[in-house]
């Protein structure tokens, strides 16, 4: 039984920290992107993204949250997502490709450390991302 | 700018909290279960009940340890065992690439799954698609060229 208790401290203690590198993350993140969106700069990266984005039958506004997943993590990229009023194929698809490709720059430090050929890692990421991007973006105009 | 900066100065702080306050409402739960598993080692049993797994995917059989620990507790957790059962016993070059083709590709599913969940992704897609194409990545890479150098085909062959 005190291994129960001692388990579910452990637990709620782990939540809490993550909690707490969560808000480091969410909050800038979340502020950028706030004053992004409101400033001329979205019309811009709209534009400038909407053809390579209806690749992937996204709007031009899903390149804000892949662009913040690819540098920050996946929680960076949900603060984002969830500020643009997506259909759920279309959250469906960046979740997919934000989950194959994120915080390339830590998890190439951490590849690096571990061994791992990170340079190629990364390229396999970007091009999973797109492969994943693709498919599930058909499979979600049939199915959601 | 389109908005006033007060409404901009809003938008941030609710929308900020409101989004980290969604997602410890699965976290915490989560992060309970996920300490259940590492207490009573729950990822061990069921490992050595999906060792034929590895033949499909084209690793030794060991590996499924870490993969089972990664995809279902999370990164940490899955370095954590590949790195301790490397001091122990070292897997094949082979296996530690392809177990990182698999990893990158899909990690702490439960996790990730449920806080996209809250934010309007399809969750069945989300989990079930991420560890189709994890699984799809890794059968193809162990099946190219570029990972096979002449010292792992020899142990391929053991």
């Amino acid at each position: 039984m005190n291994l129960v208790i001692q388990t579910i401290k452990d637990g709620t203690i782990k939540a809490v920290k993550t909690t707490l590198t969560l808000m480091k993350v969410v909050l800038p993140v979340y502020a950028f992107v706030v004053i992004i969106k409101y400033s001329p700069v979205m019309a811009f990266l709209e534009r400038l993204f909407e053809p390579a984005m209806r690749f992937f039958l996204l709007p031009g506004e899903a390149v804000v949250p892949l662009i913040t997943g690819l540098f920050t993590d996946e929680y960076g990229a949900i603060a984002t997502a969830s500020q643009f009023g997506f259909t759920t194929a279309e959250i469906t698809t960046i979740a997919m490709i934000g989950l194959v490709c994120h915080s390339l720059p830590v998890e190439y430090a951490l590849s690096r450390q571990i061994g791992l050929p990170a340079g190629r890692f990364v390229l396999f990421r970007v091009f999973g991302a797109v492969i994943v991007g693709l498919a599930i973006s058909r499979l979600g105009g049939v199915f959601l | 700018m389109t908005a006033s900066w007060s409404v901009i100065l809003n938008e941030i702080v609710t929308g900020s909290f409101s989004t980290v306050i969604n997602v410890l409402k699965v976290l915490i739960p989560l992060m309970i279960l996920i300490e259940f598993f590492h207490v009573f080692h729950v990822m061990e049993k069921l490992a050595k009940k999906l060792t034929p797994v590895t033949k499909v995917l084209g690793l030794s059989p060991p590996a499924i340890l870490p993969l089972l620990v990664a995809t279902v507790m999370g990164v940490t957790y899955g370095t954590g065992t590949l790195i301790e059962m490397n001091r122990r016993n070292p897997l094949p070059k082979k296996d530690f690439i392809l177990i990182a083709v698999f990893f990158f590709t899909c990690h702490g599913i439960i996790e990730t799954t449920a806080i996209w969940g809250t934010a309007g992704a399809n969750i069945l897609v989300i989990s079930v698609g991420r560890l189709l194409f994890a699984a799809i990545f890794t059968m193809v890479a162990a099946r190219l060229p570029i990972f096979k150098g002449p010292e792992y085909v020899e142990e391929q062959a053991e």
